[in-house]
């Protein structure tokens, strides 16, 4: 038996990118149906929104002029700046209060290596901006998971600020375990317990005797997960300026932004399919049909007027490099960009031009094909499956993704109406 | 040392579809952060570590019995975006482990159709039993099934017996055709009245509804790692759908049989049976069925209910991969607001909440389930498979429904609820 499915819109992928253009369009009225194979990268992101962090000259100090100034073929001069900007206020609008920071600011976050990383709109209150002479202490549990605070605290006093100057740092770690029997725990196990008060008022006991007098705090990014009153509690019983450190995945602050963002989603009447992979597309002439889904027992037929394409990249599994050398997107075989050359270099610490690689959109993030034409009229992509950027180093994944959905979805209301 | 199990075959013809899928682990940990049995102990290292890690090292051996913490509740190979087939990796090793040395107790609780035969026909002293606190301690002590688990309550007529005697109420005449009707073994012996309102819908919508006689589906063998029962009963049920007639809609209110049918016998047993793959991709869950008659623009008008009521999606519903039919079918009737829980798993998943050694896990995995629950309800809540309803009602005292409760009367079968 197969099952046809009718909606207006249908967005493959729950990343940012794929949350956001179905948000947008639910908002607007429109029926979506969101369907993903997986969570998407958001649980595993910093939490923060990156824009424009890095380019080869240094530091951006404002992220907007940077991508005023993107160079032509990036994703951000094709949606353009505008697009980048509504989609930041959108979500800023959404997740009221969720996030402080403007788009023309570089933000910096201590990392759980110790870098100052830049990043643009970060979680609202739970980060404290670097100035030089500043008296910084790093605290972490040793009994958990990849987190050094003497390492954590060397590093950023050795790394000069923006202005040339250096926070003074130390590094001290505190026994206490979030679950009695586990010696390494996750933090996302600390964060759980931290959503409980009575773990509060030990943990925060446990800082304080080893902070001093005038120290900005910093701790690892366990502040609670489910409890939106653990870091305002914590804040209180320490007494001191909180900071929390970005950690590697599992991460904390991904999780709480994918949580709240995928609730948003379901309550502005988006219809989540979710384990549900899509497989290939049936098309007619230049428009797409529909799409068909591994559900359970039987395909499953989700029919549309559009489409969104958000699968994300090659960790995604969206795009794909072979054993042959062929490069492919997965699910509609739309043609992939790439420079000219070898896609992959031997040299470790050289730029692999791979990352660049993805689809050419138009300004409606259609999908280019080789004319330069939209393949099909009805197909938009947004986010991490798009071409032309090298998004870990520009620190732009999230900017990207947003500025995309939102050029994507404004689009589809465009072509309904 | 080769198992009995891992000897005939099954330890590898199970494991082949779920093994291959190992590779694609990225080590993301987005599994071991949605687990939910991860979340609330320290006894069990999450999936990411005994699914696709510890699977490396499981030829036909066991490398871990903290496995058996793991519930089955697949949220694991939900939410991995590599398609890892995580939770079924685990549920292969797990029959491995435990072939040669199942407790009778694993054995007596995957038996539902038999307790359901023996309850019936005394259903008021099999209830009056089953809460009597000494003889649960009794139980407990002899079997390892928790005194205060979750039990059935007995009905005193089938739904089986009822449906034979029962003459469809029609206001449309039968003009769509047949459909079979899948009531499963809980839905036969304990929750009769879901049974008789999915009819009673099916008929009144103008379908001829058919039943034939038939009995368990097997999962809480397959999660308590008995493949070799589970299989046979599978093929049994199989065959019973079948002798209904060819092609037919079978459409089923058991939200986690269903799954059973749909893709479990064969994702995590590794049955390949073309009886099986029929009624497999015949299979559809009633609010599946019921939205893709609104779609086709083939269901009535609801009348309006107005109240506001919380819903808990069950894991193995979920893990159908289809979304939540029920809020968009629900959504459908005027003046109703449905809250669903947003958590993964009530913490019963089959069979396992009923365990001594499991119960007090189970208990912590349900609670924000029961705190959902208990916030705002009118007196009632819903939940789309039997098992999770016994669980949610027994650890809140609320009385839970399928959500065709509500479109029965939403169709003015029964008198429409009204908040408590
Ligand atoms: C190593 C690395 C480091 C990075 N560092 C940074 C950084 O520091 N800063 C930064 O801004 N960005 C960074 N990025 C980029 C950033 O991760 C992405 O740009 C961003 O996550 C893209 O979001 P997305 O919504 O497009 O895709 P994703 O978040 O990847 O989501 C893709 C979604 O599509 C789903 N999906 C995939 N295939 C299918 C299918 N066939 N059917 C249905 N669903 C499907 C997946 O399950 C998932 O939900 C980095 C990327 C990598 C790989
Ligand atoms: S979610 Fe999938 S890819 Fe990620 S750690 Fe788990 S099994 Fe591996
Ligand atoms: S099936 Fe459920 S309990 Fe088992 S590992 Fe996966 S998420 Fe955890």
């Amino acid at each position: 038996m197969s099952r046809t499915v009718s909606s207006a819109t249908v967005v493959i992928g729950a990343g940012l990118a794929g949350l956001t253009s179905a948000i947008a369009l639910a908002k607007a009225g429109q029926d979506v149906t969101l369907i993903t194979k997986g969570l998407g990268g958001l649980t595993l992101s910093q939490g923060s929104i990156d824009i424009w962090g890095r380019t080869g000259a240094g530091l951006v100090t404002d992220p907007a002029q940077a991508v005023a100034d993107a160079p032509a073929g990036h994703p951000y001069a094709v949606a353009g700046a505008d697009a980048v900007r509504a989609g930041a206020e959108a979500l800023c609008g959404w997740l009221d209060g969720w996030f402080e920071g403007d788009l023309h600011h570089t933000r910096l976050v201590p990392t759980a290596v110790g870098a100052w990383r830049p990043t643009c709109l970060v979680p609202a209150g739970h980060t404290v901006q670097p100035a030089a002479g500043q008296r910084w202490v790093v605290v972490g549990p040793r009994r958990m998971k990849d987190i050094q605070p003497e390492l954590i605290a060397g590093n950023l006093a050795r790394t000069p600020l923006p202005d040339g100057g250096f926070v003074r740092a130390r590094g001290v770690g505190i026994d206490i375990a979030a679950r009695a029997h586990e010696v390494d725990s996750s933090g996302v196990a600390y964060a759980r317990a931290l959503d409980e008060p009575s773990f509060r008022a030990t943990f925060a006991e446990a800082v304080k005797a080893v902070v001093h007098e005038g120290e900005i705090v910093a701790l690892p990014a366990i502040l609670g997960l489910n409890d939106p009153e653990a870091f305002a509690d914590l804040s209180k019983r320490i007494g001191h300026p909180l900071c929390e450190i970005v950690t590697p995945p599992p991460s904390v602050p991904g999780m709480r932004l994918d949580q709240a963002l995928r609730a948003y989603a379901q309550q502005a009447g988006v219809r989540i399919v979710l384990g549900a992979a899509v497989l290939s597309a049936t098309t007619d002439g230049d428009r797409v049909v529909s799409v068909d889904a591994d559900t359970a027992g039987h395909v499953t037929t989700y029919a549309a007027d559009a489409f969104v394409l958000a699968a994300g990249g090659f960790e995604s599994g969206a795009l794909e490099y072979d054993s042959t050398g062929t490069l492919s997107e997965t699910i509609f075989g739309l043609p992939v960009t790439r420079a000219p050359g070898a896609p992959v270099v031997a040299d470790y610490w050289a730029d692999q031009p791979l990352f660049e690689a993805g689809l050419s959109v138009d300004a409606s993030m259609r999908p280019l094909g080789q004319a330069g034409k939209p393949v099909c009229t009805n197909l938009h992509a947004a986010g991490g499956v798009i071409g032309g950027a090298v998004r870990w180093r520009e620190k732009s994944g999230e900017g990207i993704a947003l500025g995309t959905a939102w050029a994507a979805a404004t689009a589809i209301e465009e072509a309904t109406k | 040392m080769s198992t009995p199990i891992a000897a005939a075959g099954l330890g590898f013809a199970g494991h082949e579809l779920a093994r291959a899928s190992l590779d694609q682990c990225l080590k993301c940990t987005i599994c071991e952060t949605q687990c939910p049995v991860a979340r609330v102990t320290d006894l069990y290292p999450g999936p990411k570590f005994i699914g696709p890690q510890a699977e490396r090292f499981r030829h036909g051996q066991s490398v871990d019995h903290s496995l058996d913490y793991c519930s089955s509740c697949g949220t694991c190979t939900l939410v991995c975006p590599q398609g890892v087939q995580i939770a079924e990796m685990i549920s292969q090793g797990r029959a491995v482990m435990k072939a040669g040395h199942m407790p009778l107790r694993d054995k007596l609780i995957s038996q539902t159709v038999l307790m359901g035969k023996a309850m019936t026909p005394v259903a008021p002293l099999a209830n009056a039993a089953l809460g009597i606190k000494p003889l649960r301690v009794v139980v407990e002590a002899t079997f390892g099934i928790h005194r205060n688990a979750p039990m059935p309550h007995a009905q005193s007529q089938s739904f089986e017996a009822w449906f034979k005697k029962h003459r469809p109420a029609r206001t449309t005449e039968a003009t769509r055709g047949k459909v079979v009707f899948f009531h499963g073994c809980a839905g036969n012996y304990f929750e009769v009245a879901t049974s008789k309102y999915a009819v009673e819908v099916l008929e009144h919508l103008g379908y001829e509804v058919l039943v034939p006689s038939h009995g368990c589906c097997g999962l809480a063998q397959q999660s308590n790692g008995l493949f070799d029962g589970a299989t046979h009963d599978v093929l049994k049920l199989c065959d019973d759908l079948r002798s209904a007639g060819k092609g037919l809609t079978i459409v089923s209110a058991s939200g986690s049989c269903t799954g059973m049918l749909k893709h479990e016998a064969h994702e995590i047993m590794g049955v390949k049976d073309e009886r099986l793959a029929d009624v497999g991709s015949r299979i559809v869950d009633i609010m599946e069925f019921l939205w893709t008659l609104h779609q086709a623009g083939e269901l009535p008008e609801f009348a309006p209910i107005n109240l506001s009521v919380p819903y808990h999606a069950p894991c193995q519903l979920k893990g159908q991969r289809m979304g939540m039919p029920a809020l968009d079918v629900l959504g459908l009737i005027p003046g109703l607001t449905v809250r669903e829980s947003g958590q993964p798993c009530c913490g019963i998943a089959g069979t396992y909440g009923l365990k001594k050694e499991k119960y007090a896990v189970a208990q912590a995995v349900g609670k924000p389930v029961f705190d959902h629950m208990l916030k705002d309800n009118p007196g009632f809540g819903l939940c789309d498979t039997e098992t999770c309803r016994w669980q949610i009602g027994k650890s809140t005292g609320l009385r839970m429904e399928h959500p065709i409760y509500l479109v029965h009367q939403a169709l003015g079968l029964s008198p429409v609820s009204t908040a408590a």
